[in-house]
This record gives structure tokens, C-alpha cells and sequence, in this order.
């Protein structure tokens, strides 16, 4: 069933990210590399502070290019942070190497969006699921047929006649439930789901999300659900955190944050969600330009050159997140005046006061409106 | 559908990069180009392991005429069926026994250029950075190296032996196989299931072995069936040009003592059968290599 | 980054001729009325190495002129197939039957140059992939105005001064359009093919699946122009999607496929509110929906099991190996298409609908199938 329980605060922490950042440095040309020009890094993730408990479902929402995948990558060590720590079960698994990085591959593992190139189409389900044992070296051949055939119980598929098949032969549905199955094997402690079903139909999306949700409970695990659409990210999740360029800016319990919404980003974010039930469309207001590169990270908050509510304050200093109500914690200068009392000469934003209308968009639109009307 | 009795073996099944190799085998054989070409390979090999015993005398032996003369640019006949030589030599035996030089050439330099350009290819593909960085300047500069001017100055100074010209060979067409497969292996390293791999804390053996080279290994083939026709061909330009081994008989040194006699263009049946089996076994090689390409190549491939 | 000249450098105010031929363009477009379809028995087959692949079969639907239909269904049911039909995109060897008719006309079976009147001019699409089919090395404006050129009889200048009108009306600065495809964005480039589509106002607009491959924000950007454009142009639309949601918001008329086959259509509002078709039910349950504060959750509901192979269809329903309501004669009679109302389902049991309605929201209903792989 997918009402979601409430997470026991005092469940054990599983994985915590603080002030986690991951640069790319662009690679430089010979020549550039002689000046000692150093071309500029993309900033990613840039300070992200996370925590999943165990049995908890977090969600993790943002525009395309906002640096969710690159947090998830960095969560499982695919990336190697540039600043910050990641705290497994308290321990420091940030810059580990060797056998304990191995340790922490068998405790953490990721599922990605496409199922149709996650699975080796030369490998029988069998073999797939075997493989991450063989990687560790875990069992025996028989007892690894085991522990594959329980897996495939797990993900709901059943093991007979299906073992020996090619991804070939399975709907997109199953071979998302195999490269879960993939995952589960080494009962993991810890999932990145990136996108899990958005390449899925909607009619099988609902049983791999049930199905993450039902492990989730049942094995205790922790997992961090990446995902376009909140509609899903509602069913599944307990919490959920917003991304912005880099950094979260909206954080708290799933009904807080989809259904009571703080920061414009985020409002908008829930706004752009088309409605099945005609006359609950909210009225949408356009936003400005398109997200900025994270080479080139605006000064102050990073929603100021979108936001309908920037005010000087906002293009200069950056919000901190502020505590609101429960666990509730928001990126903004109109929920948070501490930034406002420092520099009393810049206009602060307020709730619902728009400064300025889209400049391209929006205005382009109306004029043209007018010209086609008259 | 297969069920899991308690018969079957209590490991799990699959298959193998061999079995990949056969796969792709088998599809190349439904292209019924490849299989005249794999039909004329296949003659090529069976005459050349039983050149010794078809053919009718030493190749190198200089026939008399019952007067005792050197029997010199007989056209074909009962006794010489391809007719002989300026020099008196049965040109049926030189030519069949040249199916041994050619296939040996060809295969012995394909293996070697196989290995080090799938070594270099898959290395410089899988791992990248700095590795890339040094292995394709390598590979750039065994790129400039010019063809015939190389192989000629190489030859001249090591010596004219069959093993120098697969040398040369193989420093010759390692370098382009490298090209093709790092760019296949770049392709493959960015399988979601590779990506997957790494974040499971598979070692980049384990990688290499259980998910590049299985897909890879098509590639591979294509570049060694080339391969095989590009050192067929050196070899007889090589010899064409003097620089072949004395103490064989290859199909370019027929052409070369033909023409080097100056009998090229009147001693027919000295020079066809050479030139013929050349361009059929190069043609042969080049159809198995087009099904092989159409099949890595999804463009290519027919509806 | 630099950039790479185009023919025309720089901006140059049009000049005066420019402007009156563009105004004479702009009203003679505008005079374009809506296209009204009928589509009429289509049925498509691909031939393929294993014998005829049933793509669409006997697909009938109506878009009046002036308003949107919403075409849903699972991936792999043929709403590609059918939009790329009706342009006469489909590979050849592929055998249609049935009819089109756009404004009284069949579009089905039409020679290469009757299609090219046909195309853009009066019926143009925007496809899921449309932002890669830029070319890259001309810059957009070219791209835009050679569109333009090639069905109507104007000047350079005006084509290009067309293309500034059609980006400002998607929302993007005119100067952008002296630049290359590789420096817009993902959902930048969809908004130029979108203005692409719309500059010859054409009468009817295939938009299949315009936004699938976009986040939210650039999608609900993009769906508005494309509704606001819709209210200007006075043009009918056919909308390819899976997001029945869009459709809701978006289009007057519904038509959910399955198989190939239509499953239901009618008026969007209908078919969602009380839909007559199991499988419509099964999807409408299947679609997440936002969490709403206090109320329990609804339960997701997955529909279990795969299509159906159409290389070797079914007998009967082509949904029966996954409707908990099957019945007998539901695996052997092919269902006929009852009307009820303004909606139309293919369902051997429509008039049981209400009580279907009422058990398809539960998920036990759906489970009992489950395994079924
Ligand atoms: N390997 C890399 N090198 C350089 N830049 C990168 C790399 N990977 C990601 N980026 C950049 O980092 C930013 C965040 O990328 P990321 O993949 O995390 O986005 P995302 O939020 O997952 O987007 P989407 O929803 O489209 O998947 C993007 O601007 C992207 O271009
Ligand atoms: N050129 C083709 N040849 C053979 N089968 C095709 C071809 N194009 C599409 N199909 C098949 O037709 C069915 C319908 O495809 P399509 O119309 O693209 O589906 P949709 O757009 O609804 O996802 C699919 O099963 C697809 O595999
Ligand atoms: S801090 Fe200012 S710019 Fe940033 S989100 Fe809040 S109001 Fe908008
Ligand atoms: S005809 Fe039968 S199987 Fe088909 S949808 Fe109706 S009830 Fe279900
Ligand atoms: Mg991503
Ligand atoms: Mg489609």
C-alpha cells in the first residue's frame, strides 16, 4: 500500500552528506594549460547537507541539470566529492579507497533510469543478478543461485523459466525490476534510485514504485528517490528535498513541502504540474530565462535572475536555510529576515510582491497579444 | 520455455565471449556474400595445407625439354598445366605452393595486429585521461609513418625474411585497428550497465572482460578480416617490388620474376593465375568484412 | 564562444517593403481557418521480416476545427504510427487502408508534390525528437525562413522578419535566431521547432509527445505557448502524449488507444470523470496525482501484465489478457463499439461501466492478475 508511515526520528542514520560539493573541472587545452589559464569548473553540487534513516524514502526534485544525479553519483562514490563529507552509518566513507571502498560498494548501490541499456543484453537475468556476488566474491555457485532466486522473488518475478532468459525478451517494467533485483542482492543498505520509472508506461510505473516502497519497509532500506515527477515523488516518499544549481532550497515532510510550498522555486516547480481535474490549474507565472550555468553560479540567492520576487537584497546576499515549521527548512530571504537586519539598506522581498515581470517571455507575449488582437 | 529442474546443473548458465564470437558468426553466415567469400577462404586453406601434395613438382626445380634445354616460357600443356617459367620452374607448383606464403602472412599479421590493436584499442578507450593521452599519441605517430616508404627502408635494413614482412606489416596496420576499437569501447563504456559495474566496485578486469570485449568482439573480427587482406597485399607488394623472401615462393615474387624477366605482358599463364587468386582472396576477405560491418553498423543494416 | 557568421550579420531594422509584404504574409496566413479530420477505418500495418506487424487497426476519430484531441496511450499502441500516417511519413512497403479526410479531402495515398502542398501548409508536425532534427551547421533563423520560403512566394527579408514573429510568439529573442542549434538549450531548440511548425499557420498541428523528453518547468513553458499559440492561430491540434493529465488541461477530445486499436474516445472530461473502458479506468489509476493535505493517499495501481503481441493479435479483446472484468465471450467475440453519450468504447460490457468504475479503484482488483507475466 503506499500511504506512507511516519519515519521514527530516532531510527538510525544510515547516510548523511555535509556541505557536500562536487566540481567538474573542465578539461584544458594544451595551450591554455601552458598560460596556466585554468578553465572554469562547473560547480555542480555546491554544498548539500542530506540525511536518510533507515526505512526512510527521501525525494529529490529539480529541474534538469540542477546536480541531482550528481548528488546521487556522489552518494555512491561514482564522483569524487571536491569538498564535504559522507557519513556512512557515522563512519567517513569520503575519500576511502581499497578494500573499504569495496566494503561500501557492497552497502550502497544505484539504479538508473533506462532500462533498456542497464542490463548487458549478452548475460541471461541469471547472470545479471549474479553478478555483483561474483564481483565480491560471495558463495558458492549453488548458493549464489540462491540468493539470485530469492532476489527475483523479491523484485516479483518469478524465478522459474525466467533465469535463463535475455533482457531481450522482458518489458521495460521487468527489466527495471531485474536491475533492482541487480541491486538488492547484496542486501544493500542504501539505494540511489535515479529516475527509476520515468522511461517506464504510467500503467507499470505504479508496481515499481510500490515495489520500492514495500523493500523499503520490509528491509529496512534507505533510499534516495530522484525524480522529474512529483506526483510519484508524493506516493513514495517521506521527505523531500528541492535542488536549485546546485544547492537545496527546500526541505521537509512531502506533504509539507508539495502541498505547502515556501519558496518560489519550488512553488513554480509545483505549479508547472498539469492537473487531471480541469479548473485546479493554478495560474502560471512564466519564469524568466532559463536556468543559469552552473559555470557561471549567480551572486547571491541562485534563483535571483529568475525569481519574480528578487529585490536587491537577494541579487546581493545568499539566504541560508531557515528552520520553519517541522523539519521544514526553506533557502529564502522572505521566510528568513536575519539577512534583511544586516543590511537594512537593500529591499528586502516580500511574500507575493512581484518586482518585475519576465523580461523575454511573458512580455514578448503580451505585446504581441495586443498586435494580434487589434 | 526451460524450467528448473532439479536436473539442471545448480549454477547459473549463460554465455560466454566465445559464444558472443559464435552469435556474431552466425548472423555473419546469414548474409549470403559472406558465405561465397567464407566458401572461397575455406578452398584457399584446404589448398594451401595440401599444396605439397597437389603440387606436381619442387617449385623451385628447373625443368628440361628432353634436349636437355631449360624448359623456358612453355605455355600450358599436358605436362605443365600452367605452363612454366622464364627460368624452367613449373608455375602450377610455385603458384600452388604461394597459397602457403599468402595465408601464412595473412593470418600470422592479423593475429598480431588483432592483439595489439585490440590491446591499445580497449586500454586507451576504457580507461582514458592520461592513458588515452599517451597511447593515441603513440598511435599518431605510428600514423604518420608513411606505407611503402616504411615497409621498403624497414625491409631493406632488417633483411628480406617472412618474418621481417609480418613485422612490418603488423607495425603497419596495428595503429588504424587501435582507432576503430578505442572508438568502439568508448561507445560501450558508456553503458548504463558499465556505469552500473563500477558502482557495484567491479574491478576494470572484471569490466573488461565480462562487458567490453563480449561487445566489442565484432569489431575486432572486422578489423582482423581487414587485416588479413591488407598483409596478403603487402606481402605481394613487397615481394613485387624485390624485397620478399628468397627462399619462398610467394604470389608477388612470381609477378615480380615475370615482370623482371619482361614477360610480364606476354607470359600469360605465368601471371594470371597469381593476380587471380590475389584479387579473389582479397575479395573474399573484403565480403566477410562488409557483413561483418554491416552487422556492427546498425546504418547499414537491411530492413 | 564565438560566433560563426551567418549570411545576414548583425540586425538590420526591415525595411518598409519588408514590412508591407510581411503584414500582406501575416493577414493572408491569418486567414487560414481551422482544419477539420476525419479519420475513418484507418488501419496500418508494417511489413516486417516475421510477416505483417497489425500497427493500427480500424481507428476511427473526428477532430472538429478548431479544437485539440489528446491521443494517450501505452508506448508501442501506434499514436506514432498513426500521426506519422497522416503525413504520409510512414516507411514504404507499409499498407493503410481507410480514410482521411482533412477539409473533405484524403490525405491517404497522396503523391509526393500533392503532399508537399499538404504538408506544412495545411497540416504540420512537431515530433518527440524534434529538437535533435535541427541542422547544425545553419543558423536557426536559415532554417526557419527556408521553411517558409519554400511554400510561399515572398522575399528573403520578409521570410526572416516571419521567423522574428514566430520566436517572439514562443518566447524567444529574435536575436537569438542568428544562432546555431549546438547553443540553445534542450527545451530552446523545442521551442524553435515549435515555432518552425507554426510559421505557415498551418490548420491542423501533430504535436507528438512535444515535451516528454523535458523537466516540468520547460514542459508546462512549453504546453502554454503551444495553448496560447492554439487560441491565436484559431488551428485544431492532435496531441500525442502518456501524460493524460496534459491531455486533460489541454484538449476538448480524448482518444485512449490500445493495441493498436481505440479503446475509448469522447469528450475529455467524460472519458476521465466516468470512463467506460476498463483500460481507460486501469490508466486514469495508474496516473499519480498530487498528495492532498489530510487525505489518505490513493493507492497507485499498476495494470498487470504486458500488450499483446501484434504480430500475431489476439482473437476478441485485445486488452482480455489483462481486463479483470474478462469474460468468455470478451477471448473470443472482438467487442463492438457502443456509444454511450458523446463516448464511444470498444468493451463487450459497458453497461456493467458503473460497477467496473467503482471495483477498478481498488487495487485487489488489479492484483489478482498479478503474476501473469
Ligand atoms: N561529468 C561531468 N562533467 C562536467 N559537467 C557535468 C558532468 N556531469 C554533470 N555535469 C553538469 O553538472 C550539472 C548537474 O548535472 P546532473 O546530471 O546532476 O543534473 P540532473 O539534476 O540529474 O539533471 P536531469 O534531471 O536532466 O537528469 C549540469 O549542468 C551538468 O551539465
Ligand atoms: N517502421 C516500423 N516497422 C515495424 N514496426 C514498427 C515501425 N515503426 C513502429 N513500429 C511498431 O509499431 C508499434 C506502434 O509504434 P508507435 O506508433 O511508434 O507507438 P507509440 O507512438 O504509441 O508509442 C510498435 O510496436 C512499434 O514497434
Ligand atoms: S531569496 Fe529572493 S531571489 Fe531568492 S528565492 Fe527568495 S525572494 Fe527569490
Ligand atoms: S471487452 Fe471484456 S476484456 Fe475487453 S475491456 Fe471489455 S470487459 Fe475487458
Ligand atoms: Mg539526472
Ligand atoms: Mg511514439
Amino acid at each position: 500500500m503506499s500511504t506512507r508511515h511516519a519515519i521514527d526520528p530516532s531510527a538510525p542514520l544510515v547516510i548523511e552528506a555535509q556541505d557536500l560539493k562536487t566540481h567538474f573541472q573542465g578539461r584544458s587545452g594544451i595551450l591554455s594549460a601552458l598560460v596556466g589559464v585554468k578553465p572554469p569548473s562547473a560547480r555542480a553540487l555546491d554544498g548539500v547537507d542530506l540525511r536518510i534513516r533507515e526505512r526512510e524514502i527521501v525525494g529529490l526534485v529539480g529541474e534538469s541539470g540542477c546536480g541531482k544525479s550528481t548528488l546521487g553519483m556522489t552518494l555512491v562514490r561514482m564522483y569524487q566529492p571536491t569538498d564535504g563529507q559522507i557519513l556512512y552509518r557515522g563512519e567517513d566513507i569520503t575519500k576511502v579507497e581499497g578494500r573499504r571502498l569495496k566494503a561500501y560498494r557492497h552497502s550502497a548501490q544505484i539504479i538508473f533510469q533506462d532500462p533498456y541499456s542497464s542490463l548487458n543484453p549478452r548475460l541471461t537475468i541469471g547472470q545479471v543478478i549474479e553478478e555483483p556476488l561474483i564481483i565480491h566474491g560471495i558463495g558458492t555457485a549453488a548458493e549464489r543461485r540462491e540468493k539470485v532466486i530469492r532476489a527475483l522473488e523479491l523484485v516479483r518475478i518469478p524465478a522459474e523459466g525466467n533465469i535463463d532468459r535475455y533482457p531481450s525478451d522482458l518489458s521495460g517494467g521487468q527489466r527495471q525490476r531485474v536491475a533492482i533485483a541487480r541491486a538488492l542482492v547484496l542486501e544493500p543498505k542504501f539505494i540511489v534510485a535515479d529516475e527509476p520509472v520515468s522511461m517506464l508506461d504510467v500503467s507499470i510505473q505504479a508496481s515499481v514504485l510500490e515495489l520500492l516502497d514495500e523493500l523499503s519497509r520490509e528491509l529496512g532500506l534507505a533510499v534516495l528517490y530522484i525524480s522529474h515527477d512529483i506526483a510519484t515523488v508524493g506516493y513514495i516518499c517521506n521527505h523531500v528535498a528541492v535542488m536549485y544549481l546546485g544547492r537545496i532550497v527546500e526541505e521537509g515532510r512531502s506533504e509539507d513541502v508539495l502541498m505547502r510550498p515556501l519558496h518560489p522555486y519550488t512553488q513554480r516547480l509545483m505549479d508547472a504540474i498539469p492537473r487531471m481535474t480541469p479548473g485546479e490549474t493554478p495560474e502560471r507565472i512564466e519564469l524568466r530565462g532559463d536556468v543559469p550555468s552552473p559555470l557561471a553560479v549567480p551572486p547571491g540567492c541562485r534563483f535571483s535572475s529568475r525569481c519574480p520576487y528578487a529585490t536587491a537584497l537577494c541579487e546581493a546576499v545568499e539566504p541560508a536555510l531557515s528552520d520553519q515549521a517541522e523539519a521544514h527548512r526553506v533557502r529564502c530571504h522572505i521566510y528568513d529576515d536575519r539577512a534583511a537586519r544586516a543590511h537594512p539598506d537593500l529591499p528586502a522581498p516580500r511574500a507575493g510582491k512581484i518586482t518585475e515581470v519576465a523580461e523575454t517571455g511573458a512580455l514578448v507575449a503580451a505585446a504581441e497579444d495586443a498586435r494580434w488582437q487589434s | 520455455m526451460k524450467q528448473a529442474s532439479p536436473h539442471t546443473p545448480a549454477a547459473i548458465r549463460g554465455r560466454s565471449a566465445w559464444s558472443a564470437a559464435w552469435d556474431s558468426w552466425r548472423q555473419v553466415m546469414q548474409d549470403s556474400f559472406a558465405v561465397v567469400g567464407v566458401s572461397i577462404l575455406l578452398l584457399f586453406v584446404i589448398i594451401a595445407l595440401t599444396a605439397p601434395y597437389l603440387a606436381p613438382f619442387d617449385p623451385f626445380k628447373a625443368m628440361m625439354t628432353e634436349t636437355g634445354r631449360l624448359a623456358r616460357l612453355r605455355p600450358p600443356s599436358g605436362e605443365h598445366l600452367l605452363g612454366t617459367t622464364a627460368f624452367g620452374n613449373d608455375v602450377l607448383s610455385q603458384f600452388l605452393h604461394g597459397f602457403r606464403v599468402a595465408l601464412l602472412v595473412g593470418l600470422v599479421a592479423a593475429i598480431a595486429v588483432g592483439f595489439i590493436s585490440t590491446l591499445f584499442g580497449v586500454l586507451s578507450g576504457y580507461f582514458g585521461g592520461w592513458v588515452d593521452d599517451v597511447l593515441m599519441r603513440i598511435t599518431d605517430v605510428a600514423l604518420s609513418i608513411p606505407t611503402l616508404p616504411f615497409s621498403i627502408v624497414a625491409v631493406a635494413l632488417l633483411g628480406p625474411s617472412i618474418e621481417n614482412i609480418i613485422l612490418v606489416i603488423t607495425v603497419l596496420f596495428w595503429r588504424n585497428g587501435a582507432r576503430i576499437i578505442r572508438s568502439a569501447v568508448l561507445t560501450e563504456r558508456e553503458r548504463v550497465y558499465v556505469k552500473w559495474a563500477r558502482a557495484a566496485g567491479a574491478s576494470h578486469f572484471h569490466i573488461i572482460m565480462r562487458h567490453i570485449l563480449p561487445n566489442i568482439i565484432r569489431v575486432v573480427f572486422l578489423w582482423v578480416t581487414m587485416s588479413v587482406a591488407f598483409a596478403v597485399l603487402t606481402e605481394a607488394s613487397l615481394s613485387f617490388l624485390g624485397l620478399g623472401d628468397p627462399t619462398v615462393i610467394s604470389w608477388g615474387q612470381m609477378l615480380n620474376t615475370a615482370f623482371s624477366s619482361g614477360n610480364l605482358r606476354t607470359a600469360w599463364w605465368w601471371v594470371v593465375p597469381p593476380s587471380l587468386a590475389l584479387v579473389m582472396l582479397v575479395s573474399a576477405l573484403y565480403l566477410i568484412g562488409r557483413a561483418y560491418e554491416e552487422q556492427t553498423n546498425p546504418r547499414l543494416r537491411k530492413r | 564562444m564565438v560566433a560563426v557568421a551567418s549570411p545576414r550579420f548583425g540586425q538590420r531594422p526591415a525595411s518598409p517593403a519588408t514590412l508591407a509584404e510581411l503584414e500582406k504574409l501575416t493577414e493572408r496566413l491569418a486567414r487560414k481557418p481551422a482544419a477539420h479530420l476525419l479519420v475513418d477505418g484507418l488501419s496500418i500495418g508494417y511489413s516486417t521480416l516475421r510477416g505483417r506487424f497489425h500497427a493500427v487497426e480500424d481507428v476511427s476519430f473526428e477532430v472538429p476545427a478548431g479544437t485539440n484531441l489528446g491521443l494517450v496511450g501505452e508506448s508501442g499502441c501506434g499514436k506514432s504510427t498513426v500521426v506519422k500516417t497522416l503525413m504520409g511519413l510512414q516507411p514504404e512497403a507499409t499498407q493503410v487502408s481507410g480514410r482521411a479526410l482533412l477539409d473533405g479531402q484524403n490525405i491517404l495515398g497522396l503523391d509526393e508534390t500533392a503532399l508537399r502542398d499538404v504538408r506544412w501548409k495545411r497540416m504540420s508536425l512537431i515530433t518527440q525528437s524534434a529538437m535533435n532534427s535541427l541542422d547544425p551547421v545553419y543558423c536557426i533563423g536559415d532554417q526557419i525562413s527556408e521553411a517558409i520560403l519554400a511554400h510561399e512566394p515572398v522575399s528573403k527579408a520578409t521570410a526572416w522578419a516571419r521567423a522574428e514573429q514566430m520566436f517572439a510568439l514562443v518566447g524567444l529573442p529574435a536575436g537569438r535566431l542568428y544562432e546555431f542549434p549546438h547553443m540553445f538549450s534542450g527545451g530552446m531548440r523545442q521551442r524553435a521547432v515549435i515555432a518552425m511548425a507554426l510559421a505557415l499557420n498551418a490548420g491542423l498541428l501533430l504535436a507528438d509527445e512535444p515535451t516528454t523528453a523535458l523537466d516540468p518547468i520547460m514542459q508546462s513553458q512549453i504546453m502554454t505557448r503551444i495553448r496560447g499559440i492554439h487560441a491565436h492561430l484559431r488551428c485544431s491540434m492532435i496531441l500525442v502524449t502518456h501524460d493524460i493529465a496534459v491531455v486533460a488541461e489541454t484538449c476538448e477530445n480524448i482518444v485512449v488507444m490500445y493495441a493498436g486499436k481505440v479503446a475509448e474516445s469522447g469528450p475529455t472530461a467524460e472519458v476521465l470523470e466516468s470512463p467506460l473502458h476498463p483500460y481507460t479506468m486501469g490508466l486514469k489509476n495508474a496516473f499519480p496525482r498530487l498528495p492532498e493535505r489530510g487525505a489518505p493517499r490513493q493507492p497507485l495501481i499498476s495494470i498487470p501484465g504486458v500488450v499483446p503481441n501484434l504480430l500475431l493479435p489476439p482473437a476478441g479483446c485485445r486488452f482480455a489478457s489483462r481486463c479483470p472484468f474478462a469474460t468468455e465471450v470478451c477471448h473470443r467475440v472482438t467487442p463492438p463499439v457502443v456509444q454511450v453519450g458523446a463516448q464511444r468504447a470498444a468493451c463487450h460490457h459497458t453497461d456493467r461501466a458503473a460497477e467496473f468504475r467503482v471495483a477498478a479503484a481498488r487495487p485487489e482488483t488489479w492484483r489478482t492478475m498479478r503474476g501473469a507475466v
